[in-house]
């Protein structure tokens, strides 16, 4: 096929040669690349000791700095897993209220994990937990589809709702479990359900760290066919994607992703939801730079509100799920208000 | 290289294909095949199979029975992006829920031919051209989303052209655009389609544009392939009546010579019958309207001497309106008013148009003339004198006759209906 010959374009104000945008906003990508090292510095710097870096010299000192540390690695893989995973859900279901809560993914993960926890997986060793919570995911997720599935592809709303549905029985069987457990177990299972980012064994941080890092890496790999799955699984098969392929593989990967960061953390909220939209806000929706951002965006975003979680009330700390959502909310709302046009229309 | 299959090959061929969905099959074996270069339209009833020949000839529902074959090749063996090279869809409405620019949805739609990274200056380059080529390069950096319906489409249409493909399909994608927007759309497929050879599928539901621009056209219903051919031979009064269940009527577009389809509104917006027969003296399309609001009105009507290809003869015909006909560009005839007269004579009352008068039809006058002797009202449009075209003023002589036997004037529709009111209502 040949079209017809290129149109000469003069260059003047307004007419651009194209490609005009070779990446998303550069003021923005520059102010975002800046500020990521110096929120996650100032994060290291927070702490129930003080604030300020903890005396190096002293054995204390760096006991507190190695603490510090690695809640801040905890909060970047979780964060990041969560907030990637929530970019990837919004973009397979085309829906901005799809996050790996809403469709019960993190429930079943959380049942999975309390169950772990309490009859014990330890037989598995590391990759226990993730993997129980990962499966129970997996199953929810399944659980959830099944339900909306009424022949044909499920609707979005059908789907929300199955998962909502799904979700809600997850957690009264968690309480059941929590009711019915010793005190012993009941303390460890609430405790970790409020979401804190408490690490866990060297063991079980990198086996979680190996499946977070190649998760995200394969859901950027698959970054372009997300950007043709925005526009529909009929127009994705049309433009050459293995439409079903892609959408299982990204589903699975997502709630992978979800299901670790469970695993890891508790059940922590919003950063899922919020964090991609917000960086589809700043970035747009290409996949290719949205999956990076919001691993990054996220595992930011969850650092800094554990530093403040565990620094505005200490010796008390907070759970950071409660930080995410109050400190969180206002500043993301105020972003979304004014940029919410390029981050989602309806 | 997926554009090597043989010339000689259909583009699109159904052999014997049934599909459908999941326990509710709805094509029956369907059986075509539409070469290369050519411009074909699918239409049908809601419901009669269209959007599913769509999706089971782009592979997304795989057929029952038979085969699909694009270029000589089964579709279900192409490789998906293979197939993404061979055609291109305009969906009914592209949705986009992210904020992609128009350059960006564009370029998704060189997508099957790039890695991760995406796009080399091929890319770039076949997608500028896209977008001139569908008018939508200056949109370029607007959000798809806030695009009018129109831009949308063209957008779709240009994501659709920068895959490079062979053949183009429409699902309807121009039904809901304003009559500017549609024809812009309709213009560019047109263009593609003579200029480069691409094959175009437009599955569509309104009959007259289809057979406006498709060299053929193949109709639907129930799943079943039931007519192919020409506008011509596909637009058939009783076949479409039948096909989609109501009264239907075709007629030639006295410009294009295009067959028209029009349904019986009209009947169904009139008001029962009055139980009196007007006669209308008209022509040159100054009985169209009086015809129009007249049935509404109730009246049942007859008109004449009208010449046949008059723009008034095509409009009584298709409103069944009893009428008198005369050749062509010639003057009435004896025969023709000694018919026209009958008519009169049944009528209660005759109505004088807005036509022009000139030594040809000023034999019509006579019938109005008739008809206040035999003490029938006529009621006449006001200023005959302007509208006479006769050598010695005749026509203008005769109005003021009709005048003083006491013919009413009237001058606009509301004064006539009005006076109709009055008159007949006595």
């Amino acid at each position: 096929m040949s079209l017809p010959p290129k149109a000469r374009i003069s260059g003047g104000d307004g007419c651009r040669p194209f490609p005009a945008k070779a990446s998303p906003n550069r003021r923005r990508a520059l102010l975002f690349i800046v500020a990521v090292p110096v929120l996650l510095g100032l994060s290291l710097l927070l702490g129930p000791s003080g604030i300020g870096l903890p005396d190096m010299t002293a054995s204390s000192g760096q006991a507190i700095f190695s603490l510090r540390l690695g809640r801040f690695f905890m909060g970047m893989m979780v964060g990041a897993a969560l907030s990637t995973s929530g970019t990837v859900f919004q973009a397979i279901l085309r829906n901005p209220l799809a996050e790996p809560y809403v469709l019960g993914v993190s429930g079943g993960a959380g049942l999975g994990a309390a169950l772990s926890i309490l009859v014990g997986g330890g037989l598995l060793g590391a990759v226990g937990l993730p993997l129980t919570a990962f499966f129970f995911a997996l199953l929810t997720l399944m659980a959830v589809y099944g339900i909306a599935n009424q022949g044909g592809v499920p609707s979005v709303y059908s789907l929300i709702l199955s998962g909502v549905i799904v979700s809600s029985i997850c957690s009264s069987v968690i309480m059941f479990l929590v009711s019915t457990a010793d005190i012993d177990g009941m303390h460890t299972v609430v405790w970790w359900m409020l979401g804190n980012l408490q690490p866990g064994s060297w063991a079980e941080q990198a086996v979680s760290l190996l499946i977070i890092v190649c998760a995200i890496v394969g859901l950027w790999l698959l970054a372009p066919a997300l950007n043709v799955l925005t526009l529909g699984r009929e127009m994705a098969h049309y433009q050459g994607l293995n439409a079903g392929v892609v959408t299982i593989s990204s589903l699975l990967l997502a709630t992978l992703l979800a299901a670790t960061a469970v695993s890891m953390g508790g059940m922590i909220g919003f950063v899922g939801l919020i964090v991609p939209h917000v960086m589809r806000a700043l970035f747009g929706p290409d996949h290719r730079w949205l999956v990076p951002a919001s691993a990054l965006g996220g595992g930011t975003f969850l650092v800094l509100c554990d530093s403040i979680a565990r620094t505005v009330m200490a010796p008390i700390e907070i759970p950071v799920g409660v930080v995410t959502a109050l400190a969180g909310g206002p500043f993301f709302l105020i972003v979304l208000r004014r940029k919410m046009k390029y981050a989602w229309i309806d | 290289m997926p554009g090597s299959t043989d010339k000689q090959k259909p583009a699109l061929a159904f052999r014997g294909v049934s599909a459908g969905y999941k326990g509710r099959p709805v094509l029956q074996e369907v059986d075509f095949s539409i070469a290369e270069g050519e411009f074909v339209s699918v239409i049908g009833p809601n419901g009669s199979g269209k959007s599913t020949m769509l999706k089971t000839a782009t592979g997304l529902i795989k057929p029952a029975q038979g085969r699909v074959e694009l270029f000589g090749r089964e579709v279900s063996s192409l490789k998906a992006r293979d197939r993404a090279s061979l055609i291109g869809v305009v969906p009914q409405k592209l949705e986009s829920p992210m904020a992609f620019t128009v350059a960006e949805i564009v370029m998704l739609g060189r997508s099957s031919r790039g890695g991760w990274g995406g796009a080399d200056s091929k890319d770039y380059d076949s997608a500028e051209r896209a977008m001139i080529y569908t008018n939508v390069f200056d949109l370029k950096d607007r959000l798809f989303n806030e695009l009018s319906a129109g831009e949308q489409q063209r957008t779709a249409l240009a994501m659709a052209l920068a895959q490079e493909p062979r053949i183009i399909m429409l699902d309807e994608s121009i039904a809901h655009l304003d009559i500017n927007h549609s024809q812009e759309v309709l213009r560019i497929l047109m263009n593609i389609n003579r200029e480069q050879k691409i094959t175009v599928l437009l599955v569509s539901h309104d009959l007259n544009l289809a057979a406006q621009i498709a060299d053929r056209l193949m109709l639907m219903d129930r799943g079943q392939l039931v007519c192919k051919g020409s506008p011509g031979e596909v637009m058939q009064e009783e076949l479409l009546s039948r096909v989609y269940d109501c009264d239907l009527h075709v007629r030639r577009d006295p410009y294009s010579g295009n067959p028209v389809v029009s349904g019986a509104l009209d009947m169904a917006l009139r008001r029962t019958s009055v139980h009196k027969r007007l006669h209308v003296i008209s022509g040159g399309g100054s009985g169209i309207e009086l015809f129009r609001r007249l049935l509404i009105e109730g009246f049942d009507l007859s008109a004449g001497v009208l010449n046949r290809l008059d723009s008034d003869a095509e409009a009584a015909r298709a409103l069944d309106i009893a009428c008198v006909l005369e050749q062509p560009f010639s003057a009435v005839g004896r025969q023709a008013f000694e018919e026209a007269r009958s008519m009169v004579e049944r009528a209660d009352g005759v109505i004088v148009g807005l036509v022009p008068i000139g030594s040809g039809n000023l034999i019509n006058l006579q019938l109005a003339s008739d008809a206040l002797k035999a003490g029938k009202p006529v009621w006449m449009a006001a200023g005959i004198a302007d509208r006479d075209y006769t050598t010695d003023g005749a026509a203008g002589a005769m109005a003021l006759q009709l005048r003083s036997a006491g013919a009413k004037e009237w001058s606009g529709i509301h004064e006539l209906m009005a006076l109709l009111k009055q008159d007949v209502s006595k």
